[in-house]
């Protein structure tokens, strides 16, 4: 398997819980002998992650997101299925998997407190044995995006949560892994340092040929940096695919707006189906099952009505994902 | 286009992680000075206690004023200086748990147990730094009698390293409690306190009863404190020595053995970060 590759084939996570039942009788019979209940995570998720790609994995929170990228990681041990994270099975070779990969999990800084950034930076360093030199050039390519010497001389409990996510982004890649996981790395950033990640992260990927894992709610991020999706709902992949597929799941498709100079007493356009009408102001989309592209709706538009104005609205991916989850 | 994971690497120098603690603590006066106040206060209190109670008696529990305030004091230095306190650092273990950033330990290139020890001997290293010079402080100022001899000395030395390894293997057990229940607090406290006591650190063993000290002789707790001071003071032998460094050996086996097997549950069902 080459470097940079995550398999993951009937991954499957059950915590055992407690069940702590209300009252004093109740509480003491669960401290003799306590009811544990399964509770399934993860269920039989597969996918593969070839090198230089960049999946986003989506899901409502509980889904099962969080699990499955720290099985990945390694961090906790499948209850079932298989992983392989650059030929490697990260839970059974923790220390082999931790130089080959990368790990930011959102708002959970692996920087110490009281240190500065740039302290915590050289700990790991040396913890992952870096030479003066690699670590001198890596900081340089961080620094060209993620413009870290401007902050990382000030205490990690002083930095902002912008400025914290940026050093844990350089930690992460410091020792140049060919996977990197992200789990929700903009959670509760402003626009502006959103968007330098990204370019950070589309950086990585194009230049430095890196794999990415991410996951996020932010659909934007999506948009801008995934050419491929997984939707993972009740811990199972329910869509594994390009972006753009999405759609054809979701049931949501493009709608054209038109403007006639008339209304016709009889609005029948081959393909399209009227959504909407208000005066003079017409809605139209795709019918079921068909194949009519947004060009092609544009031209027959105009040849069966008097338009004078239209337009053509692709639907966010926000709306996209709600609906397939609906679904 | 590069191709990541690539690059050549150096040895690995974790242990260069103990400078944490160092630097921690060193670039925040307001903790050094407290702590030398504490420590200062604490020691002067116990010295002026200890020969108060000694005013009409020569020798008690078989320990002359010198020997009581000596070993009283060298068990003040050792439960100031013993642990250092990463509870505003947010550095506990307990609290990585509860953060979810222990996540890390275990995607680094480093075992979380191997970690932990690292970070360890960094607190130690900073403690004894400080008990050093607290200990020549106090031996300059004649509060602390030297060792009756170099063997007593060297005995005593020796049985307080490996009462170190007991007391690190302890700390190794609470620690890890974390990972079956983040709510361990009151634990903690219990165990500090155990520690404390039947170590001999709040006072001397001597001067417990017999069926006290008879019970702590199946505990390791005594074996931290009490056996190297009362070789430095001279109230066991040298030729208590073989006996002594046996227990320890035996408590130091267990515990070591007892806790390899418990870092490898913990790493079994670490569950952070909501999953």
């Amino acid at each position: 398997m080459p470097a940079g590759t995550i398999v993951a084939e009937g991954l499957t996570k059950v915590f055992h819980t407690v069940a702590r039942p209300p009252g004093v009788g109740a509480a003491l019979k669960s401290l003799v002998r306590p009811e544990r209940v399964p509770k399934v995570a993860v269920d039989g998720v597969s996918l593969r992650v070839d090198p230089g790609e960049l999946l986003a994995l989506l899901g409502p929170n509980g889904a099962g997101k969080s699990t499955t990228i720290k099985m990945l990681c390694g961090i906790l041990t499948p209850t079932g299925g298989r992983v392989e994270v650059n030929g490697i099975t990260p839970h059974q070779d923790r220390i082999a998997n931790a130089r080959q990969i990368g790990a930011v999990f959102g708002q959970r800084s692996q920087l110490w407190r009281d240190l500065t950034a740039r302290q915590s930076l050289e700990v790991l360093r040396d913890m992952y044995g870096l030479r003066p030199a690699d670590y001198r050039m890596r900081i340089r390519e961080f620094n060209r995006i993620l413009e870290l010497e401007e902050f990382w001389d000030g205490r990690a409990r002083q930095l902002s949560l912008g400025q914290r996510v940026r050093c844990d982004l350089a930690a992460a890649l410091l020792h140049d892994p060919p996977v990197v996981f992200l789990d929700e790395p903009t959670i509760g950033m402003d626009v502006v340092v959103k968007e330098q990640v990204r370019e950070f992260l589309r950086d990585q990927v194009r230049q430095r040929g890196r794999t990415v894992l991410l996951t996020t709610h932010d659909m934007t991020e999506v948009a801008k940096l995934a050419e491929r999706v997984a939707l993972i709902d009740h811990g199972r992949v329910v869509y594994d695919g390009k972006t753009a597929g999405l759609r054809d799941l979701a049931g949501v498709t493009w709608e054209a707006h038109v403007t006639v100079e008339t209304v016709p007493a009889v609005i029948d356009v081959p393909g399209l189906r009227l959504t909407r009408s208000d005066g003079p102001r017409l809605s139209f989309a795709p019918v079921e099952g068909g194949d009519l592209t947004p060009r092609h709706a544009v031209r027959r538009l105009i040849e069966y009505l008097p338009v004078t104005d239209i337009r053509v609205q692709e639907p966010d991916l926000e709306d996209v994902v709600r609906q397939a989850f609906r679904r | 286009m590069t191709t990541a994971g690539g690059s050549p690497r150096s040895a690995l120098l974790p242990w260069r992680g103990m400078r944490i603690t160092v630097i921690t603590e060193l670039t925040q006066p307001v903790r050094y000075v407290t702590q030398l106040t504490m420590i200062v206060t604490q020691l002067a209190l116990t010295y002026w206690l200890w020969r108060a109670l000694y005013a009409g008696v020569k020798v008690s529990a078989g320990l002359d004023v010198t020997q009581a305030t000596s070993y009283a004091l060298l068990g003040v230095l050792y439960v100031q200086l013993r642990f250092v306190d990463r509870w505003s650092n947010g550095d506990t273990m307990v609290q990585l748990m509860f953060e979810g950033t222990i996540a890390y330990w275990f995607v680094r290139p480093v075992s979380p147990r191997r970690w932990y020890l690292i970070r360890m001997c960094g607190d130690l290293g900073y403690g004894v730094a400080w008990g050093l010079g607290a200990y020549l402080a106090c031996r300059a100022a004649g509060a602390i009698a030297g060792p009756p001899s170099l063997a007593a000395g060297g005995a005593a030395l020796l049985t307080l390293a490996l009462g170190l390894v007991i007391t690190y293997y302890l700390q190794v057990i609470v620690d890890l409690m974390c990972f079956w229940s983040t709510v361990n607090d009151n634990a903690v406290v219990a165990v500090q306190f155990a520690s404390t006591l039947l170590s001999g650190a709040f006072a001397p063993l001597w001067f417990f009863p017999g069926w006290f000290q008879r019970a702590n002789d199946f505990l390791p707790f005594q074996s931290t404190l009490n056996t190297p001071l009362s070789l430095y003071v001279g109230r066991l032998p040298v030729s208590a020595l073989p006996g002594q460094l046996a227990v320890q050996a035996g408590w130091g086996a267990g515990l070591g053995l007892f806790t390899w097997w418990l870092w490898r549950r913990a790493a079994a069902r670490v569950t952070v970060l909501g999953g």
